[in-house]
């Protein structure tokens, strides 16, 4: 076994093209800190400030992370870290959630009387945690980029401090969620006393030397990171806590979850897996065991998501569910990435695309939410396409989005991870994917038949739709309708992604 | 010039969506009744018509099979492409598209106040999707086409139907999104074996014609894939027993919308069946020949038996759908030159007589605002415009020598014949049936003493409503007459289309002469 290695000078020094990489993560931190004083410099009112500086962060950030994408490899800090095309794809989800939840927060912010600078650096802060974890390599480095992550997300999701719901909500997120995490942590002990290292390149390499001598101490640390990260994604058995979480969580807080947070899990999921030699290296009889777990999870979260929204009126929960259920198409993209000539690109590209238009979905339901995010049940939208067409239309491209249908961007991500199953030869899989995928059909356009089909009730007030919130709106329909119609340029970009995994 | 006639099918796809998102623009006021919409919404229509028009003139018979070809590389990792082109079939169908929604358009004018914009914009859309399914050579892009169409007419069922609209419209979009899903995943199964057969992926109609699908059997792969696309198909035609969308969703949409639906929705199954199922799965399509037949002649007299009862005019003419479309499965399983041909007919039959029958039921109930057979009795006596139209096309709906109705009919059972004779002579049934309830709600609504007070001063037709009735009218006694004249341009494009479906057909029986319809028109008007 190898031992610790030990550290060696020069390799902490970066080099220029390093230091290059690390651009995106520098420019968050420090817009993070400069936020930070901002926010308790007395002398000002920090709302403004603070609002553009974590949002021209987030711009930057992103800029960064767009010319890095094309990028070669770079392995950082001794191997602890890595920058490629994968993590920086992933820092623009990140980054794209926390600007698009920094826009549709502002004016919430204002009128549920809860506009703490805090929360954007909160937000940044959780978004620079994603990032580093996409991009660790190492086991521990990930585990603390996740701590970093959801410490932030816990304090965000009971952000209204007065709100029982809502501190009920985090506590039971704080809870279940660090017990996860000591789940995940635990896993990877084992496999360090098991494989004598904690660098997912030297456990890949020992997996691969010793194929069939893994005791069974590693196969028991598999699993249990393996059941870490289903709970962060909340697959079905481990999605008890989500749908609380959600509806207890002010609105734009759930879209960020939703999107980053999810994205996050899933990003650096695909990540491990493959580290601990998922699909090439490991012994057949814990990689078909592997794929049993994976698939019974796959199609439980496929059916109790769609099938349990159904009874939903709630927005919040039945997109709560309703994001349980696209946790199983991801299950299933993943399942079949390592035997489909696409690999994990569907996968990937369902990721963003997912997060694309739920992040819209979220920043609509936070202009349509009232007072402690109440009015946010079916029967309230009755009839609001009268008087909000264009948000109405764009409500309805985003959840026809996410019913899979043509000629939008959900579509496009649906028919890529059902080809890939299919190619995979996973079609009892693709058959309950499809199907549930039918009845998701009937929830989601209950929605519509509310907002078209229905006479409004009283008198509600309209609503002003702030310069931000149109923004996001407007950037999420562009990119829903633009991959639905042209996916191509999608599809090659998660390709070249994936490859540098 | 050139680029005008290798674009010409996307043109056409595309205009009235162009034209109805320009529409948007107009300025619009609630409830408005002169709105410029409306205008611009039929010219529209109109100038797509004329397009088609122009398709139907330039098509030649003795050309490439499918012409005005017209291939784009769209997603090429997954080797879909945008691919139109149309033959003698499509053609016929395009035309039908085109021809009745102007017609359409037109019944709407007064119907619909509220939301004008929208709903003129849904219609042209609706010819969007419509027109681009009938036109796609590539199965992605069908598919694309197939699903689009669903979300107009979700919202034209769903905001300007009947009472039980919101049921209407959910039954019908998930019942089609059942159906189409399946579809969706044997698509791609195909496209996987494209790549395993020949090294590249296609989802090409052409490319996959070529395939050969290994799995024989009932449960075999063929069949499977087979019975994937058929459910989507059989829901879309609609084939007892999935019929069962059908009549809430006629009776609650709009009237445009039931005529719509009536005339080219329901056409889509039997143009998948024709395009898609049967020459892609040759053998599974003679496994399966005998169910499918059965079924169609349950559909045929079930649909006429619970049309005899209905008291609703607008569910009698609905059920009556489930017989005719009955029908054309008949028609098309019996897999010879006939029945296929006659199945074709009956399909642009069905759309122009039971569009007409939605239109007049239409026109009807915006005067009474009922459609119970029970209110009505005597209308000849105040509209006799309105009851001579009403004749023509109930005449048309029974099958009488000398229109449509009669030669769709008796060129599928003619065909059948050659097939199953116990099967074709129960569907027989179906036309001694279907003269039955037809004649008899025509009796009860339109003869007899004026029972009911309301109905004494009933408004014959409107100039609009005589110029919507006129071109149907004559489409049925044209269609009638001079068959012919349709079936020239349809006639290779069903040899084709047999030559693909009947291998595994070798021993069939085909005892019926492939000449007789061919020789004029016979059995025309007499």
């Amino acid at each position: 076994m190898e031992a610790l290695k030990t550290i060696q000078p020069d390799l902490l020094t970066l080099s220029q093209d390093q230091f290059n990489c690390l651009v995106p993560y520098f420019t968050v931190f420090a817009g993070t800190c400069l936020s930070i004083l901002l926010s308790v410099w007395g002398a000002i009112k920090a709302k403004w400030p603070v609002f553009l500086v974590a949002s021209l962060t987030c711009l930057v950030a992103m800029v960064n992370s767009l010319v890095l994408i094309q990028g070669t490899s770079q392995s950082l800090f001794n191997g602890m870290m890595v920058s490629d095309s994968y993590s920086h794809f992933f820092n623009l989800i990140f980054l794209g959630s926390a600007l698009f939840t920094i826009f549709g927060s502002f004016r919430y912010l204002d009128e549920e009387k809860m506009q703490h600078p805090e929360y954007y650096v909160l937000v940044l802060f959780a978004a620079l945690g994603m990032m580093l974890m996409t991009s660790a390599q190492d086991l521990i480095v990930l585990f603390v980029a996740l701590e970093l992550m959801s410490l932030c997300v816990y304090v965000l999701v009971g952000f209204r401090r007065n709100d029982r719901k809502c501190n009920e909500a985090a506590m039971k997120y704080f809870i279940l969620g660090s017990a996860a995490s000591a789940v995940l942590l635990y896993g990877a002990a084992l496999i360090y006393g098991a494989t004598g290292s904690t660098e997912i390149h030297s456990v890949l390499k020992f997996v691969q030397d010793h194929p069939q001598s893994l005791n069974p101490i590693f196969g028991l640390g598999f699993s249990m990171v393996l059941f870490g990260f289903l709970f962060k994604v909340a697959a079905v058995p481990f999605h008890m806590w989500m749908p609380d979480v959600y509806e207890g969580a002010p609105v734009p807080v759930t879209g960020f979850m939703t999107t980053g947070l999810k994205a996050a899990a899933f990003g650096t999921f695909v990540r491990v897996l493959l580290a601990i030699g998922y699909g090439k290296g490991i012994s057949s009889a814990i990689q078909s065991h592997l794929h049993d777990i994976l698939w019974v999870s796959c199609a439980l979260t496929m059916l109790v998501g769609n099938f349990i929204a159904l009874t939903q009126v709630n927005l919040k929960r039945m997109l709560a569910y309703s994001s349980i259920a696209h946790t199983g198409y991801l299950l299933l993209g993943i399942l079949s990435g390592t035997r489909s000539e696409l690999g994990f690109a569907p996968g990937v590209m369902y990721i963003l695309i997912y997060s694309a238009m739920n992040l819209g979905a979220f920043v609509i339901l936070t202009l349509l939410s009232s007072e402690g995010d109440s009015k946010l049940n079916l029967h309230d939208l009755s009839g609001v396409a009268r008087r909000h067409p264009w948000l109405s239309f764009a409500m309805s491209v985003f959840l026809l989005s996410m019913a899979g249908i043509p000629p939008t961007a959900g579509f496009a991500a649906k028919y890529l991870v059902f080809y890939s199953a299919i190619q995979a030869n996973e079609i009892p899989l693709v058959v309950i994917g499809v199907l549930s995928s039918a009845v998701s059909v009937f929830y989601y356009l209950r929605v519509l038949v509310y907002m078209y089909m229905r006479d409004p009730v009283g008198s509600p007030p309209v609503l002003r739709v702030s310069l931000w919130s149109g923004l996001a709106i407007a950037s999420m329909i562009l990119i829903t309708i633009e991959v639905g119609v042209l996916p191509e340029q999608m599809i090659d970009l998660a390709k070249r992604v994936v490859l540098s995994l | 010039m050139s680029g005008f006639n290798t674009h010409l099918l996307s043109v056409l796809v595309f205009l009235p969506l162009a034209w109805a998102a320009v529409g948007l623009l107009l300025p619009a006021k609630e409830g408005d009744p002169r709105s410029p919409l409306k205008i611009w919404a039929f010219s529209g229509s109109l100038l797509t018509f004329a397009l088609s028009v122009f398709l139907y003139l330039e098509f030649s018979t003795q050309g490439e099979e499918f012409q005005w070809l017209e291939t784009l590389s769209w997603i090429p990792s997954l080797g879909i492409s945008y691919s139109m082109g149309i033959d003698g079939i499509s053609l016929w169908l395009v035309l039908l598209t085109t021809f009745l929604m102007p017609l359409a358009i037109l019944a709407s004018f007064n119907a619909i106040e509220h939301r004008q914009k929208e709903y003129y914009f849904l219609l042209l859309a609706l010819e969007t999707g419509m027109l681009g399914a009938f036109v796609s050579l590539d199965l992605f892009l069908f598919y694309v086409f197939w699903e689009a169409m669903l979300i107009p007419m979700y919202f034209l069922v769903g905001i300007w139907g009947g009472k039980e609209r919101i049921y209407a419209a959910m039954k019908f979009f998930i019942y089609t999104m059942v159906g189409s899903l399946l579809m969706l995943v044997a698509i791609f199964y195909l496209a996987y074996q494209h790549k395993l057969q020949t090294g590249t992926y296609s989802t090409l109609i052409l490319d996959l014609y070529k395939l050969h699908i290994q799995g024989e059997g009932y449960l075999g792969a063929q069949s499977l894939l087979f019975l994937a696309f058929a459910l989507a198909f059989a829901i879309k035609v609609p084939l007892f027993p999935l019929h069962t969308w059908l009549p809430d969703a006629h009776v609650q949409a709009p009237t445009a919308g039931s005529v719509i639906l009536a005339a080219v929705l329901l056409k889509m199954g039997g143009y998948g069946f024709l395009r898609i199922a049967f020459p892609l799965f040759p053998s599974a399509v003679s496994l399966y020949q005998l169910p499918f037949m059965v079924l169609g002649t349950i559909a045929v007299v079930y649909g006429a038996l619970v049309a005899t009862i209905q008291p609703d005019i607008k569910k009698l003419v609905a059920y009556s759908s489930v017989s005719h479309m009955g029908y054309v499965i008949l028609g098309l399983f019996s897999l010879n030159q006939i029945g296929v041909t006659g199945s074709i007919y009956q399909m642009l039959n069905h759309g122009v007589s039971t569009g007409a029958l939605f239109l007049l039921v239409g026109m009807i109930y915006e005067r009474r605002h009922t459609r119970e057979i029970s209110a009505f009795g005597g209308i000849t006596r105040v509209m006799p415009l309105f009851s001579v139209a009403f004749m023509i096309v109930t005449l048309s709906s029974v099958a009488l020598p000398g229109t449509n109705g009669f030669i769709g009919e008796f060129l599928i059972l003619l065909g059948s014949w050659g097939t199953n004779r116990v099967l074709t002579s129960i569907a027989a049934l179906g036309v001694v049936l279907g003269a039955v309830y037809m004649l008899w709600m025509f009796q009860r609504v339109m003869f007899g003493p004026i029972q009911d007070p309301l109905n004494e001063k009933l408004k014959d037709l409107s100039l609009r409503e005589v110029c919507v009735l006129m071109p149907l009218v004559i489409a049925i006694f044209v269609m009638g007459i001079v068959p012919n004249f349709f079936f020239q341009k349809m006639d290779p494009a069903i040899q084709r289309f047999l030559n693909r479906s009947s291998i595994g057909l070798a021993s069939q029986p085909n005892s019926v002469p492939q000449t007789s319809y061919a020789q004029g028109n016979d059995h025309g008007s007499s």
